[in-house]
């Protein structure tokens, strides 16, 4: 730009300045206006959407998708329209010029009009870019699969909660559903084995969590305790593995306190004239308590429990459960110890609870409803005086 | 007989003769500027995002570790049990982008506007070097919450700063502070984030705005000019 371009420049932007504002109050006032409510949207999405929550970092667990933050995604989708062996080409290069290109643009730009309409190749190429750029991060969002994740456990009792459930898959068919231990049966390759208990003073006083958590992790291989860590080959994360050491703290170690949210070990209660219902009442006490053996690839004469419509309808000597008929259904006749020809008494470590086995009697003899709202309509059918219960005097 | 001047006036005087008040006041507030228009508001919005994440990223470090062993579960006892932690770091975690969207459109707004030009120059040069830092707050903070998606991201970031030939693996070397992921590069992250880069964007934006002031706003420009 030569002296007299710059010359007139000036007087025009001071004839302009003349004519114009006070920054203050006029410029200052807009921009107060926009502070403030980016500063409103900001504690809305913090309060209303709030932060994702995501599991904790897992380096064995290859199945999952990277994903940059969205800004960055339009690189990433960019960098899919480039042949494998130029991708550096397209990561460095491309973005690297880019930038060089912004930072000396008013040096290169030699055209002294200001307005878009007497500068439309270098307007029209950057419209194309942010087009492009907007177009690849659709693209990017649209393509990108949804990750699969589990529930993340983030308070104390949701991971207790994790953990009991895991405890009771992965753990109670040797270690029995409150880490009594005893003598292992019907678990192939370690039939007969006695296990000591877990849930001793000695065994929470004297392992740390990190040990706990190596533990199940690694296994204890040469006692026949298998890997569950993914790292060593096994099903569960670190995450989930840490939520099992939370529950076993939080449940055996007296030391600790289990929190009011947790009590109950989220063991469901039942009132005396309450109907069960699966959902509410039989589930809990089914992931307890059955389904560490009564899940695909296990013996177990092929019925599994992992869902309502399993426990009804599967197996090899379905119907193991007939509604309104506890005394000849096969799971009732099994978990009140009677000997069957095609199986033991179930759980075949341990007998359950008097009060849990209650739960299951009245829940199939009132017709086994799934939902609580079943459960609802068939007590309310039952008080409505359609078969009373008690004789009137 | 003139009034006495109060003690409040008293007091102004006395800063002022001292720290020169009224000048500043003059220079950077009682300036004339062209009429400007509302997109004029996008580089204070940047700036205003810029000091909420400088103020929620300070109160996140009174909490936050920067190692693999702590740093997620500090960000989950930010998030449960500090109070209104959730609301500092949901701040600065939308805060991030939206700092990013608009350091960006402010960027378009200067191009289309034609106000990188004389006698701008400068200041265009030192927003893009501000615009590269942000995205530089960016890919050092997404590890920081040491998640899967973080480490994962920062895996494949990592790895395609690694691509270009000879030079490629040294550059994931010095990125990940070793040949793997590991606490080194958490803690290289961390410094990064929160000191490295922003006592250079906090000289670039004085600079910037010593500019702005000492220039003055640019005008919308009209088709004659």
């Amino acid at each position: 730009m030569n002296e007299e371009l710059k010359k007139k420049y000036w007087e025009r932007y001071l004839r302009l300045k003349h004519k114009g504002v006070k920054f203050y109050p006029d410029v200052v006032y807009k921009d107060l206006v926009v502070s403030f409510a980016l500063f409103l949207l900001l504690v809305g999405l913090a309060a209303f959407v709030g932060v994702k929550p995501e599991p904790p970092v897992d380096p064995n667990d290859t199945s999952y998708i990277p994903r940059p933050e969205w800004y960055f995604l339009f690189l990433f989708e960019f960098l899919k329209f480039i042949p494998g062996e130029l991708e550096w080409v397209g990561a460095t290069v491309i973005p690297g010029l880019a930038i060089l290109v912004l930072l000396l643009l008013p040096f290169l730009d030699k055209n002294p009009h200001r307005h878009w309409s007497k500068r439309k190749v270098g307007t029209g190429v950057m419209t194309a870019i942010v087009l492009a750029m907007v177009g690849l991060t659709i693209r990017a969002v649209v393509t990108t699969p949804p990750q699969e994740e589990g529930p993340v456990a983030l308070s104390l009792p949701e991971q207790i909660a994790l953990g009991q459930e895991l405890y009771s898959i992965h753990c109670a068919e040797c270690h029995g559903p409150d880490g009594e231990g005893g003598e292992i049966q019907g678990v192939e390759g370690l039939e007969g084995v006695v296990l000591k208990p877990i849930n001793s003073q000695d065994e929470m006083y004297t392992r740390s969590d990190q040990t706990l958590y190596n533990i199940i992790a690694y296994g204890q291989q040469d006692l026949g305790m298998p890997p569950f860590g993914r790292a060593y080959g096994g099903e569960l994360g670190p995450a989930e593995i840490k939520a099992i050491v939370t529950f076993m703290r939080y449940t055996w170690d007296d030391r600790v306190e289990l929190p009011a949210e947790a009590q109950g070990g989220g063991m469901p209660t039942l009132g005396p004239d309450e109907v069960p219902s699966y959902e509410e009442h039989v589930e809990p006490l089914v992931k307890r308590y059955c389904v560490s053996c009564h899940r695909p690839g296990k013996k177990n004469n092929n019925y599994l429990m992992t869902s309502y419509d399993e426990v009804m309808h599967s197996g090899d000597h379905a119907p193991v459960i007939i509604p309104g008929d506890p005394d000849n259904s096969i799971l009732i006749q099994l978990i009140q110890r009677h000997e069957l020809d095609f199986s033991r008494p179930m759980p075949p470590t341990k007998a359950l609870p008097d009060d849990v086995v209650d739960i299951f009697v009245r829940w199939v003899a009132a017709g086994a409803p799934q939902t609580a709202a079943e459960a609802d309509q068939i007590e309310a059918q039952q008080g409505g005086g359609a078969a009373p219960a008690t004789p009137q005097p | 007989m003139t009034d006495k001047p109060s003690r409040m006036q008293a007091l102004y005087a006395w800063l002022d003769e001292r720290l020169g008040l009224s000048t500043i006041y003059k220079v950077v507030l009682d300036r004339k500027v062209p009429k400007v228009n509302w997109w004029y508001t996008l580089g204070s919005a940047t700036l205003f995002l810029f000091t909420m994440q400088v103020i929620t990223g300070i109160f996140l470090t009174v909490y936050y570790v920067p190692t693999p062993d702590h740093a997620y579960d500090s960000v989950n006892y930010i998030m449960q049990d500090v109070s209104f932690g959730w609301l500092v770091r949901g701040i600065h975690h939308w805060g991030a982008s939206f700092m990013v969207l608009f350091v960006f459109l402010h960027m378009l707004r200067v191009f289309y506007m034609g106000a990188y030009k004389y006698p701008r120059e400068l200041t265009w040069v030192i927003g893009v070097l501000l615009f590269v830092l942000t995205l530089g707050m960016g890919f050092t903070g997404y590890l920081l919450p040491w998640n899967q998606r973080a480490y994962w991201a920062t895996t494949v970031g990592t790895q395609i700063a690694g691509t270009p030939p000879i030079i490629g693996p040294w550059i994931t070397r010095i990125l990940r502070g070793g040949e793997e992921i590991s606490a080194l590069t958490l803690s290289r992250f961390f410094s990064l984030h929160i000191w490295m880069i922003p006592a250079l964007m906090a000289l670039l934006i004085a600079v910037h705005l010593y500019l702005v002031i000492r220039i003055g706003i640019s005008n919308p420009p009209s088709k004659d000019e």
